[in-house]
């Protein structure tokens, strides 16, 4: 008995210090201690280009088996490509579904601008001479904030109007609805304003996702709050919606492997005015910093009624913040507020200056990303219509060709994972004068495809 | 030593033994196939379901619903004769009245005497239009939408709906139906399999235990998927058979079975539908249809072969061994969407069209005869039984 009680004790000594220097404190490990790698190795495969801090289980044991890291992760095996093609002859026109919220919906903000991004587009490729001489033509159907209300969109997109893909999306649960109608219906899907993550990791293949999604702003966020600025003790306001529910999810996991689990996880409505109550919770908390998953127009408020309740804290957030009324509502009280976005809007590069000058001529507006990612996504999706012909298995061919190859459009340089979801870098945007400022997020190298997403 | 001899003596018998119950137990194979396609009639290539009601074969294709009887297309039903939308996802017959019920993109039909009497959401209970599975238990219609879980009283007309509002869905995008006794089964996409005891009224769900879309932590972890694309109930070893995209899943009330490409002889992880009864589990998957031999963890899949016209059979021997047998005939794509079963044959709903499975006693024998002539003796291993890791 006292024999295997001084060996439990032996084995506990020994063990002990292994333990500590693989999983102890990230502040106190030793470089390169997490996880090692063999230099001349291939790169490891990694989904979504995960930092270390974030791999599920990563301290206890290997997975049975991987998915999403695979050239087959997507592979098509159906029959699709054996229907008889369109015949531009016997068209007027080559119909292209598009769905995004647009009216009656909190979300129509992020809607129409995709919607007038697609248009632009489709007016270019129309001035091009269209397909064979026939105009491309949007439509449009709208995504209702009733969700199931949209569930048979994609089935009159196909049956009633002849189309030959599906562009849009804003709320993941629609795009889910319309993905598994397509998986039996076939009808391609470019996904260009979903932050979702779920919707990519179906293994379904008929959708190519180009919006940076949750994993990506939650990877981004997490690295900064607690790599960069060391922080520990984070508090989290979201609003009560799939959107932020879904959205936080990855940062908070981020967060609860690297031992920084949020203290405190507070909820509000969409279109509330008064957040006192949320606050003086995560005030008497005593947080180091506080991140916002929600909307510019709530966020800007809670920014001021936070300082105004004297709570100083640096104060991070979701893309869907990064928009000029954001700063319009939060004023003074928006300085040094770091938040993840799906654009840099102040490059200068020429691809991106005259989508702007063409966009602002056409809508008298700034474009903002969902207009950006929409254009881009139509502009994938014709060159593969022209590239295919209309048939839809083909184009989807086309479409599955990206899988980790780059795209260079007007939102940058775009990143197609083995699910065909966008994995390149995320920028930050910091609020500095009044002002937004711009940086590309650093990312962890090591990994398939970190060369081409900004890997360091 | 003696003793150590003794031992080994035993083990080298029982070994022979099992190998030899093993072979006895060769699993029944499917010889020939006879294919309903555009060409015989089919008003379209893609057929999403099947169901066996006796001698008569219904099939629900991308444009319309069709009878087959006496080998050949009897009927073609589309919109304009009362269905309600082109698009038939799901087909199930009440064995008490006969009558026909049907789930498609816009709605659920009910068809009797010859007509179809609709219902839709905006004229009915029903939760959505998009509905994909269909069953029929006592006086109840069970119906998985896009939007949760609808149930119809034939006899009070009363519609009850679950969704994530009332039951526990993670997600209520509902797909496939499986009635078993007392439970009905549910494969919810992104909320795993549900299960509805109907005596008690309560549910209970079973999700993948590692919480994690990209990964499976451990083999027999529980759900191998949270995305389940269909559910079939076994009244034979009381099983449930759970089809994901990520493999297959059984669970027989105690213990998970998972299979996927990597440790087994299923033709592909991407299924879309499993069928079990007896020993066997069938995997309507994008490579090929596969089947299970459960007790003795055989496998064979079907395909068509790279030579036109011919099919491919590849058993998977319990101790991994591949062989592949041809036949002359073959499944109309690999593509499987959905099967049932009509006595020893099948059913196969492809995305090429619809086959007929048929056995042939002598056939299989000769097969496995040309197989055994070809085979080493090395390749027989005893039944397995399945670790969990």
């Amino acid at each position: 008995m006292k024999k295997r009680f001084l060996s439990a004790l032996l084995l506990l000594a020994v063990a002990m210090p292994v333990a500590a220097q693989q999983y102890g404190d990230p502040d106190e490990t030793p470089k390169g201690a997490v996880i090692k790698r063999d230099e001349n190795a291939k790169p490891e495969q990694r989904y979504a280009n995960m930092p270390d801090e974030a791999v599920p289980y990563r301290r206890f044991t290997k997975p049975y088996y991987d998915w999403f890291v695979r050239e087959d992760t997507l592979q098509y095996n159906g029959a699709a490509d054996q229907r008889p093609n369109g015949d531009p002859a016997q068209l007027s026109e080559i119909a292209i579904g598009f769905m995004s919220p647009i009216e009656n919906n909190p979300e129509s903000i992020f809607g129409i601008p995709e919607l007038h991004g697609a248009q632009l587009a489709i007016e270019e490729a129309n001035a091009r001479g269209g397909y064979k001489g026939k105009p491309y033509a949007l439509k449009i159907h709208n995504e209702s904030a009733l969700w199931g209300a949209s569930s048979t969109e994609l089935v009159k997109m196909l049956f009633n109007e002849n189309c030959w893909a599906m562009v849009g999306c804003v709320d993941g649960q629609n795009c889910h609805i319309a993905l598994r109608v397509t998986l039996k219906l076939e009808v391609p899907i470019v996904d260009v304003g979903t932050t979702d993550r779920t919707v990519t990791e179906t293994r379904i293949q008929w959708l190519l996702h180009n919006f940076p999604d949750d994993r990506q702003q939650g990877y981004t966020l997490a690295d900064y709050v607690f790599k960069t600025l060391k922080l520990k003790h984070i508090g989290v306001l979201r609003t009560q919606t799939r959107y932020a529910r879904i959205g936080v999810g990855e940062f908070n996991a981020e967060a609860r492997r690297m031992g920084r689990q949020p203290i405190l996880e507070v909820k509000f409505e969409r279109g509330d005015k008064d957040f006192s109550h949320q606050l003086r919770m995560l005030r008497d908390a005593k947080l180091e910093g506080v991140v916002i998953w929600g909307e510019a127009a709530e966020a800007g408020l809670i920014l001021k009624q936070m300082r105004e309740m004297g709570m100083k804290q640096p104060v991070f957030g979701s893309s869907r913040i990064a928009y000029p009324q954001f700063l319009q509502i939060a004023g003074p009280a928006a300085e040094g507020v770091v938040l993840t976005s799906a654009l840099d809007p102040t490059r200068q590069d020429p691809k991106w200056q005259a989508f702007r000058e063409a966009y602002l001529q056409k809508f008298h507006e700034e474009p903002i990303d969902y207009a950006a990612y929409a254009y881009d996504g139509i502009n994938i999706l014709i060159a593969a219509i022209e590239k295919a012909g209309l048939n839809r298995g083909r184009i989807m061919d086309v479409l599955r060709d990206y899988q980790m190859k780059t795209y260079q459009g007007v939102t940058g340089t775009v990143y197609f994972d083995h699910t065909l979801n966008n994995i390149s870098p995320v920028n930050f945007a910091r609020v500095k004068d009044g002002k937004f400022e711009y940086w590309l997020a650093p990312r962890q190298a090591g990994h398939e495809g970190a060369a081409h997403t900004g890997g360091q | 030593m003696k003793s150590t001899a003794k031992k080994t003596l035993l083990a080298v018998i029982v070994l022979l033994a099992t190998t030899g119950f093993a072979w006895a137990q060769k699993p029944h194979l499917i010889t020939r196939w006879e294919n309903y396609t555009t060409a015989s009639g089919m008003p379209d290539a893609k057929v999403f379901c099947v169901t066996v009601d006796g001698s008569r074969v219904w099939a629900g294709t991308e444009d319309g619903l069709v009878l087959i009887e006496n080998g050949k297309v009897a009927k073609v039903f589309k919109p304009e004769d009362g269905l309600p939308h082109r698009a038939v996802m799901g087909i199930a017959v009440d064995k008490n009245t006969g009558d026909l019920w049907i789930a498609t993109f816009g709605g659920v039909s009910h068809f009797s005497g010859g007509h179809f009497e609709n219902f839709k959401n905006l004229t009915s209970g029903l939760l959505n239009d998009i509905c994909y599975g269909i069953a029929v238990v006592d006086q109840y219609v069970w119906v998985t939408t896009t939007a949760g879980v609808s149930r119809y009283n034939t006899y009070t007309g009363e519609w009850t709906n679950w969704s994530e509002k009332n039951a526990p869905f993670h997600e209520p995008w509902s797909y496939g139906v499986a009635p078993a006794g007392d439970k009905i089964y549910f494969a919810i996409w992104g909320g795993g399999l549900l299960e509805y005891d109907v005596k008690g009224n309560y549910w209970k769900p079973y999700t993948d235990p590692d919480e994690e879309m990209e990964m499976v932590l451990f083999r027999n972890q529980g759900l191998v998927h949270i995305i389940v694309s269909n559910v079939a109930w076994n009244p034979d070893t009381k099983m449930v058979w759970a089809s994901t995209y990520f493999g297959l899943s059984g669970y027989d009330g105690r213990n998970w079975h998972n299979y996927l490409t990597k440790d087994s002889g299923l033709a592909s992880d991407f299924i879309n539908a499993p069928k079990s009864r007896r020993n066997e589990v069938w995997a309507c998957t994008d490579k090929g249809l596969s089947m299970l031999d459960y007790p003795t963890n055989t496998w064979v899949s079907y395909r068509p072969s790279q030579q036109k016209g011919q099919g491919e059979i590849e058993i998977t021997w319990p101790n991994g061994k591949k062989e592949k047998l041809a036949t002359p005939t073959a499944l109309a794509h690999n593509y499987i969407l959905n099967m049932d079963f009509q006595g020893e044959d099948i059913w196969v709903a492809t995305a090429q069209g619809l086959s007929h499975g048929i056995r042939e006693p002598q056939k299989e024998a000769q097969l496995y005869a040309n197989a055994r002539n070809h085979r080493s003796p090395g390749d027989l291993a005893p039944s397995h039984s399945q670790k969990g890791d």
